[in-house]
């Protein structure tokens, strides 16, 4: 089980490569420029939705780009909340 | 042999081109450092990482290090596991049989495994 952050926006190879890699099972906390991939009714959200991976966004960080109001069903976490996820996730893989 | 009960097993996924910024050198010298204390190393190669592997490059006239050669001496400092994204290698029309050194081919199910073998997962 790996904890992915990912900071990429839709159109990076990161959200792309990340995609690839995650497994149902994991977690994947958006973050920085990644918190577009969590706008409801897009593509980028649709495929982070089917991935099987328990989905994050930093709160802070989507408030910040002004996307807190239009996400899909995700969680929406803070620091600590963050802090709490790397604690439960042996393995953490940043995409970048 | 390497002592598992003390090692962590790192797994670096290399995913940027080679000279397009200095994350390609920068992985290298992780998992130097790292076999350099014996903690056992595996390479994987993913998205546009895998354009690294690719056989052929001159670098002598832009004046930066040639990655294939780099590359190629990774197993005289015991990095002997490479895996390579068989899906990103095939959108390249990367041939896997002429890689700078020698890579095996993974699909999603086994990269997934890949991943939770590794104490350690790095990407770059």
């Amino acid at each position: 089980m790996v904890l992915h952050t990912l900071s990429g926006s839709p159109e990076s190879s990161a959200f792309a490569d990340c995609l690839r890699l995650i497994s149902p099972g994991d977690a994947l906390l958006l973050m920085g420029d990644g918190v577009y991939c969590a706008l409801e009714a897009t593509g980028p959200y649709e495929a982070l939705h089917n991935c099987g991976a328990a989905l994050y966004v930093l709160g802070t960080d989507a408030m910040a780009a002004g996307v807190l109001e239009r996400i899909g069903d995700i969680t929406v976490i803070d620091i600590e909340e963050f802090v709490g996820l790397s604690e439960e996730f042996p393995r953490q893989l940043a995409w970048y | 042999m390497l002592d598992t009960a003390k090692s962590k097993r790192l797994l670096v996924i290399i995913r940027h081109s080679p000279y397009g910024s200095s994350l390609a050198r920068a992985s290298l010298d992780v998992a130097l450092s790292a076999a350099a204390f014996d903690q056992p190393v595996s390479l994987l190669f993913s998205g546009d990482g895998v354009l690294q592997l690719m056989s052929g490059q001159q670098t002598e006239s832009v004046g930066v290090k040639n990655m294939e050669r780099l590359l190629a001496s990774l197993p005289m400092y015991d990095i002997e596991r490479v895996y390579v994204d068989a899906e990103a290698a095939a959108r390249y029309r990367l041939d896997l049989s002429a890689t700078p050194l020698p890579a095996k081919g993974l699909d999603h199910t086994a990269i997934g495994e890949l991943l939770d073998n590794h104490d350690h997962v790095l990407g770059f």
